[in-house]
């Protein structure tokens, strides 16, 4: 029999597995275990969809055609306040490895429902088969639209033009195998010491001829409306290549229809050796650790290649074994390279799920937060590029990190402007709210008068009690200082705790 | 902090030359050292890192004129192609055209989005590098088809691309060019913290073996509210907030967030006060324009160099987007406007402040695309064309040669991808050199350029 789990636990696994600890979540793991928890999840009802938020709220009136209106606001409603929280939790992740921005989603005009009909897709298969979440995203108007395949045409021996090499390319280097051979356990495999590329450039030339021919299906809709959107994309049969597709060691034969020569080239993808050490180990660095070992990735690789009933592809069960894995649960305090800095849209959700931050008007009013100067740097779906805010194997430079050997992907948006940006805008976040959200601190205001006790509660919850006691006792001898005769004194000390805890680099990493 | 940081830098290298011996014969230690000393130079200069992501295209930016090679350009991408007579305007006139591995003689226009950089070409501050890309070795098509030498690896792929040009390594790299000439000369500079400078996001181009890039927004250093008007009323908390934030740990990702945060207070002290006593900057850059931007507020740093105590510095801007794979003809020329008027107004800043003479700008990207079209686009590449910009270049002219217009051409690996005829390690010696790094040096930062004869090394455009 397992033990009951510490709140501090409970909420360190929270941090992993949810978008953000709160009392009522760190009960729930208590009560439920870590097994028990992530199962109530994974049979949780899907929370409704951005799209229909977005239809509900009339953001289809035509006057929205021709602008991202909406948008930031359906994003961080789900992530702030939809219970499937451990479902939202991997659907970020997904959107940050089989990345889509909304910038890029143009061509249909309606960019904010190509962007919603997105991450309704990818959390369609968040706890689904990952080779049938590739056949969705590759006929998918976001993705075709993203990385221009939506209107690709064959080659045309007249112009001599070729098909668009751009979503061939991506779809092996980011969303399935990767450009590095790899074992199980997600180190490369070596020829005379140095690495073997998984595939050169005439398999892309010869994979681009598979993506031919997909556009909208306007099938009895028009452009006035977004519905195309959210439709897979069909097929225009004149602009298919039909010659035949060689990649990868395997060809796609001549003569097959789009559907059918996509779904045999996915197939050939997906039989890659590459595909669960390279998904399993970015999913395990975006919840868990930006440095897992060999032998974790491979404990989970191998239930990416084979869950109970020997399927492959299965995230739901990846997503378990990932989260119970022996290396996510035991205490890393004490390792210096342990845990992974906190994403900074992650830090803000976790604020705002901690005291159930809500929205009275439901305009989540937040808006684009990519501003690193003022706000936080990254903002759901506006990455810079397919390449993400940062890479797996991103190393910053004249770092203990770099120097230990290891990565931390998430300093690539770590520097001199965007640290002071995240600490300001948390400064007004936690005293003012957001536009109109707002949290609820009545869980704080009893103990407010207490320094020590508030402290300790916002370590917990939003720290998983990682700040030192040298630490706590520092905050808490500041805000010691302050007044407590008043409700706005109350508040100020709360307001004061909280920013001192979120700009604390024993916060910032999670261990 | 200003003298330490540069002492320490200085004594920094100085002991891990001395740690170095075992690998290195003292004779090379102490010449380095000699240049290390050298590099505490008097004057001033700056080289200005213009990075175009996601690949632009060459073909579209520097347009084949003469009647033989615009006729193949137009036949490659007719549906992507300009009018040969929208480019009349901006043909780039020079008494020595280039020539192609055939003997026969090039001429070029700039796109006509590019008009803004005539003038200054034509007033001989602008050069044009033709095919230049990441390269191992000089390498021919026949070496390349049989595989028979080193190549970059990755080739065609962005983010290993980017790398390769910023460090002549693929992703993972965890220095770069730039940063690694910072390495020289930031002991030379009054305040080591400034000798790196980002005004876009980190790039490894930057990031020195000690040196460690600084990154400033467009409108400058950021302060912490926290440290103007204290926290909620608490000055207390904002001196916990100060402590905080800057300690140490013992976690290494806890220790490197702690570092980056004490630079960004300590830079913002210094800069703040730098900033404000410097000279107002008339010239108009364009606006609505990220880059223009950006180069503004590298203007307004070297406006100041002089209180920062800079001698020598590398700045690094970009702009995104040129990965045009789709709707080419409807977005590239846009860009390249913001490119020009950005470059251009840059160009004129450094003149308005006296100091056109001390500062390169150069511009580089992930790599050229295709010739050829795909219907509406083209695909990734490799060689491509830069522009070298500034009082010291000796522009009106050419450097490198000019590839055959083709796809399946001598100069190209298929659809007009082209296989560089200069490579990016002789573009960084040049500038290296200009900056006052030895040869010695060049050889130790570049990995490659040993394996080009001296004297093509340097490529004589500044």
């Amino acid at each position: 029999m397992t033990p009951t789990p510490t709140a501090a636990a409970a909420a360190r696994f929270l941090a992993q597995a949810s978008m953000g600890a709160n009392r009522a979540e760190i009960a729930k793991v208590q009560s439920l275990g870590y097994a028990g928890w992530i199962d109530a999840q994974l049979a949780a009802p899907r929370s409704g969809t951005r799209w229909d938020w977005l239809v509900a709220k009339g953001y289809n009136a035509l006057t929205n055609r021709n602008s991202e209106n909406g948008f930031d606001a359906c994003a961080w409603r789900k992530l702030i306040s939809a219970p499937d929280t451990l479902r939202q939790r991997v659907t970020l992740a997904l959107s940050e490895i089989c990345v889509v921005a909304i910038d890029g989603l143009v061509g249909g005009g309606w960019r904010s429902f190509s962007a919603a009909a997105y991450l309704d897709l990818l959390e369609d298969y968040a706890f689904g088969n990952y080779r049938a979440l590739l056949g969705a995203i590759s006929t998918s108007a976001p993705m075709g639209q993203y990385l221009t395949f939506r209107g690709n045409v064959k080659q045309n021996p007249t112009t001599g033009a070729l098909p668009d090499e751009n979503y061939a390319r991506e779809l092996m280097q980011l969303f399935s195998i990767g450009l590095i051979q790899l074992n199980l356990d997600g180190t490369p495999k070596l020829n005379n010491g140095v690495p073997k590329e998984t595939y050169g450039l005439s398999d892309i030339t010869g994979l681009a001829r598979v993506f031919t021919g997909w556009d909208f299906d306007m099938a009895g809709l028009d452009a006035n409306t977004p519905d195309f959107l959210r439709r897979p994309m069909a097929q225009v049969a004149k602009r298919h290549e039909t010659g035949a597709s060689t990649f990868l060691g395997s060809t796609v034969p001549a003569g097959l229809s789009g559907a059918d020569a996509l779904k045999a080239a996915l197939d050939i993808i997906y039989a890659h050796p590459n595909v669960a050490p390279f998904i399993s180990r970015q999913l395990i660095q975006k919840l868990v650790t930006s440095n897992p070992s060999p032998a974790y990735v491979a404990r989970v690789a191998a239930v990416f290649n084979s869950d109970s009933r020997g399927v492959k592809g299965n995230l739901a069960a990846v997503v378990r074994a990932l989260l119970l894995d022996p290396e996510a649960r035991s205490d890393s305090l004490n390792v210096p390279g342990a845990g992974k800095l906190r994403e900074p849209m992650l830090r803000f959700i976790g604020w705002a799920r901690a005291y159930n931050a809500s929205s009275a008007t439901d305009a989540w009013a937040i808006g684009n937060t990519s501003d690193a100067s003022s706000r936080l740097g990254q903002s759901p779906l506006r990455s810079p590029s397919v390449f993400n805010f940062y890479r797996p194997g991103y190393v910053p430079p004249n770092s203990a990190v770099s120097k230990a050997g290891l990565q931390a992907p998430e300093f690539q948006l770590t520097n001199e402007t965007s640290v002071v940006g995240y600490v300001n805008y948390m400064q007004r976040a936690v005293s003012k709210g957001v536009g109109d959200v707002l949290p609820d601190y009545s869980s704080l205001l009893p103990l407010a008068a207490n320094g020590q006790a508030l402290v300790d509660e916002i370590n917990v919850v939003l720290a998983a009690g990682q700040l030192s006691s040298a630490s706590v006792g520092l905050i808490r001898g500041a805000i010691d200082t302050m007044s407590a005769k008043t409700d706005a004194a109350l508040h100020n000390r709360i307001f004061a705790a909280l920013t001192l805890v979120m700009a604390a680099p024993e916060y910032l990493v999670q261990l | 902090m200003t003298t330490n940081t540069s002492r320490r830098a200085f004594l920094q290298r100085a002991s891990m030359l001395a740690m170095s011996g075992v690998a290195a014969p003292l004779a090379v230690n102490l010449a380095a050292m000699a240049e290390a000393s050298a590099a505490t130079a008097s004057d001033y200069k700056a080289i200005v890192c213009v990075f175009l992501y996601g690949g632009n295209d060459y073909a579209n930016t520097l347009v084949p004129y003469d009647a033989a090679s615009y006729n193949a350009y137009y036949a490659l991408r007719s549906t992507l192609a300009y009018q040969q007579s929208a480019l009349s305007a901006t043909v780039l006139n020079t008494a020595a055209p280039p020539v192609d591995v055939n003997g026969v003689a090039h001429h070029y226009a700039l796109a006509p989005e590019l008009a803004p950089l005539l003038p200054i070409f034509n007033a001989g501050k602008m050069g044009v590098l033709l095919n230049v890309g990441t390269l191992v070795q000089p390498t021919s098509k026949q070496q390349y088809l049989a595989k028979s030498v080193p190549l970059p690896s990755k080739l065609f792929s962005h983010n290993d691309q980017q790398s390769e040009w910023q460090s002549s390594m693929p992703e993972g790299a965890t220095s770069g060019w730039g940063g690694r000439m910072g390495d020289l000369f930031e002991s030379g500079n009054g305040n080591a913290t400034f000798t790196c400078v980002n005004v876009s996001g980190n790039a490894v181009y930057l990031a020195g073996k000690e040196a460690v890039q600084y990154q400033v927004s467009t409108k400058g250093s950021v302060p912490f509210s926290a440290f103007q008007s204290p926290l909620f009323g608490s000055a207390s908390c904002s001196n916990a907030l100060r402590t905080l934030i800057t300690q140490q740990h013992s976690n290494l990702m806890q220790s490197d967030y702690a570092r980056v945060t004490q630079r960004a207070i300590s830079a913002n002290d210094v800069l703040t006060s730098a900033l404000a006593g410097a000279p107002v900057i008339n010239t108009a850059f364009p606006a609505n324009n990220n880059l223009g931007d950006q180069l503004k507020m590298v203007a307004r740093m070297i406006s100041c160099a002089s209180t920062l105590g800079a001698k020598r510095q590398v700045f690094f801007v970009s702009m995104g987007g040129f990965d045009t794979h789709d709707g080419l003809v409807k977005v590239h020329p846009g860009l390249l406007k913001s490119v020009a008027d950005a470059m251009a107004a840059f160009y004129q800043s450094t003149v308005e402040l006296g100091v056109a003479n001390q500062v390169t700008a150069f511009t580089a990207s992930d790599f050229g695309r295709t010739l050829s079209g795909n219907n509406d686009g083209s695909d990734h590449g490799w060689g491509s064309m830069h522009f070298m910009l500034g009082g010291a270049v000796k522009g009106g002219r050419y450097y490198g040669k000019a590839p055959v217009v083709a796809s399946e051409g001598p100069d190209d690996v298929g659809q007009g991808r082209l296989l560089p005829t200069t490579s990016i390690e002789q573009y960084a010696a040049t500038l290296g050199s200009w900056l006052g790094v030895s040869n010695t040096d060049l050889l130790a930062m570049l990995p490659n350029l040993a394996n080009y004869n001296a004297s093509a090394r340097n490529l004589g455009f500044v």
